[in-house]
């Protein structure tokens, strides 16, 4: 059977929008302490509480933070043209992070002179917008210095990516130490990755920010199409290259920032997610960015809810970037593997 | 979070609970675990931290980590007062439990309280007292606890004052800097610290401890094999001999037992020879 692009386009994002309305439940319904879920929509506490005011506004961070990633990661594939490309892989989530905690270490420094002005910078938005500034900073850097000899060189971008993680995750280091013992354990909570608990504010303002920045890629999907065949073909077909890029490029880092500020550093969701979403619907943008959103979405609220299941016996939970990592890092390396392969093309 | 010091300031009620003495108190750090038990009232405690090692909350629920509290298990308790050390590290959770409290069917008191100088700690008995309804009993430990303090300040009075590092962990080496309580507890036992500088909790170059040159050091790093103090072989102190190593980790939990450790601390002083 061959569908129209639109009724393929309906079917994929209603299966992938059912995919998350089933993550969320899910999440919702597991955790370590027995709930009975008719007590809690009947209003009951501590039911109602552990239902309705942690296991869901726990899901929708998470739902956020994954829609995010893999809309980035999505976009950046695109822009690399390689399937290897990943925000926190290639840099953008550690510029992200090491922009947030600059943030907080500014604002630990003036509060050393004005405690309320200190109170203000260390509040939740500069640390994010921090965080959407480290986040394009580094993209910027990637891409600068991933040129060679005026070409975009997939690998050496993704060194560069590496290398500079290695960079951000040391200055992090030193900025941890010039903070306060409280700021420090907050730091480390923030970057840890442990999704859901911020202020209701906060998650209000990341979400805006993430639907926003995913929908602007949703929205420039047919631009990525054009980009992936290359800048000359691209221009030639009519696409102002430079701009098109520009904007993406912007888009894929306030969504990233806007991830790490509310989840921390989760590595892996931006790989694992187009590479399958990619086998699911195939390679068109208009179809794979939006699908890969709520795809991703759903993927990382059941890896929180598998962290939060996973060591219960122990009676603690790994931060969810810790089991995306542990999904992630094999997969990187078997895509690596599979695209080096000569018949696989140098495109995965 | 601004600090609201304990002693200064009182304690932060993040939510407030229904009129009547508690029942089911959760505690969020072992010291307050000690202060509750400390006044009797170990009976009402439902949960305590996976940290707790109390031999009475033995069997008792945990509700995750120090630094990462789990809301969700807090809430399952069905706590009418949860009890907080204000941290960095658990602020979200814990502000997440206040706010559900405050939208709940039937709130429960979340109160925080901002422990950093010894002041506080002596302070805390009176405030979880009056939290669980039993004032005279936490005012009284309070006053046991102080009076325990002056009675070592004076007895350390007029001893010669030693120049002391006291380590807290030794891999990486962890010292007690000005603004810590240690640093606060030497001065008690009529001692000077020898780490100067600005940062309460350091991680101390090795270095620093050598130009130090403490008079004696104190090892309190009890989780840790004792061979580890081999690290500090060139602090001159530790060539001579010049080491205490404490029995518990006592001093370091700001409670009842920290009283108890200050206790053992200064008699080991007292052993040591002087140089």
């Amino acid at each position: 059977m061959i569908l129209s692009p639109r009724a393929r386009l309906t079917l994929a994002l209603t299966a992938a929008a059912a995919t998350v309305a089933l993550a969320v439940a899910v999440s919702c319904a597991l955790g370590p302490q027995p709930v009975s879920l008719a007590a809690a929509f009947r209003g009951v506490d501590p039911d109602a509480a552990i239902v309705l005011g942690i296991r869901l506004p726990r899901a929708v961070v998470a739902a956020l933070v994954g829609c995010a990633l893999a809309a980035a990661g999505t976009a950046l594939q695109a822009l690399l043209r390689n399937a290897l490309a990943e925000p926190f892989v290639l840099g953008v989530s550690g510029g992200a992070a090491l922009g947030g905690s600059l943030v907080l270490a500014a604002a630990a420094g003036l509060g050393q002179v004005a405690t309320g002005a200190g109170a203000v910078l260390g509040a939740a938005p500069p640390v994010a917008l921090g965080a959407v500034g480290g986040a394009a900073a580094a993209t910027l850097l990637v891409f600068a210095l991933g040129r060679l000899g005026g070409r975009l060189v997939p690998e050496a971008a993704l060194l560069v990516g590496v290398v500079f993680n290695a960079f951000a995750a040391g200055v992090i280091t030193l900025l941890r130490l010039l903070l306060p013992p409280a700021q420090q354990s907050r730091l480390l909570y923030w970057l840890a990755g442990a999704v859901g608990y911020q202020p209701p504010g906060t998650i209000a303002a990341g979400g805006a920010l993430i639907l926003l920045s995913a929908g602007a890629l949703v929205l420039l999907s047919a631009r990525l199409n054009l980009l992936t065949l290359g800048d000359e073909e691209a221009a030639s077909l009519g696409l102002d290259v430079r701009r098109a890029r520009t904007v993406v490029f912007f888009a894929a880092s306030t969504a990233t920032g806007a991830a790490v500020a509310l989840g921390g550093l989760v590595g892996f969701v931006g790989l694992i997610v187009p590479h399958l979403v990619r086998r699911l619907v195939g390679p068109d943008h208009r179809l794979l960015v939006p699908a890969s959103a709520l795809f991703g979405a759903a993927f990382l609220v059941l890896a929180d809810a598998l962290a939060r299941l996973l060591f219960l016996p122990l009676g603690t939970e790994p931060p969810v970037g810790a089991v995306t990592a542990f999904l992630g890092g094999p997969f990187f390396l078997w895509l690596l593997r599979r695209s080096a392969r000569p018949e696989a093309g140098g495109r995965a | 979070m601004a600090r609201h010091p304990l002693a200064a300031e009182g304690p932060v009620w993040l939510a407030r609970g229904s009129a009547g003495p508690p029942r089911r108190v959760v505690t969020l750090a072992p010291s307050l675990t000690d202060e509750v038990l400390a006044l009797g009232l170990g009976d009402r405690l439902v949960g305590v931290t996976n940290v707790d090692d109390a031999p009475e909350v033995h069997g008792l629920p945990r509700v995750g980590g120090f630094t990462d509290p789990n809301p969700e298990a807090i809430l399952g308790l069905r706590p009418d007062l949860v009890l907080w050390v204000t941290d960095g590290g658990a602020e979200e959770p814990v502000r997440r439990v206040a706010e559900l409290s405050r939208t709940s069917s039937r709130p429960f008191g979340v109160l925080a309280l901002d422990v950093v100088s010894v002041a506080d700690v002596l302070a805390t008995p009176r405030v979880v007292g009056e939290a669980l309804g039993a004032p005279e009993a936490g005012a009284r430990l309070s006053r046991e606890m102080t009076d325990e303090v002056e009675r070592i300040r004076a007895r350390a009075r007029g001893l010669p004052r030693r120049r002391v590092l006291l380590v807290v962990g030794l891999d990486p080496l962890v010292v007690a800097g000005p603004g810590s309580f240690p640093d606060e507890l030497l001065r008690i036992v009529g001692c000077q610290n020898a780490v100067g500088g600005k940062r309460p909790w350091p991680v101390y170059p090795l270095e620093k401890a050598v130009a130090d040159d403490p008079d004696l050091v104190v090892n309190a790093a009890v989780r840790e094999p004792p061979e580890g103090l081999d690290r500090l072989a060139a602090v001159p102190a530790v060539r001579r001999g010049a080491v205490v190593r404490l029995r518990s980790d006592d001093l370091l939990r700001p409670g009842p037992r920290m009283i108890r450790g200050l206790g053992e601390l200064f008699d080991a002083i007292q052993r040591e020879p002087k140089r």
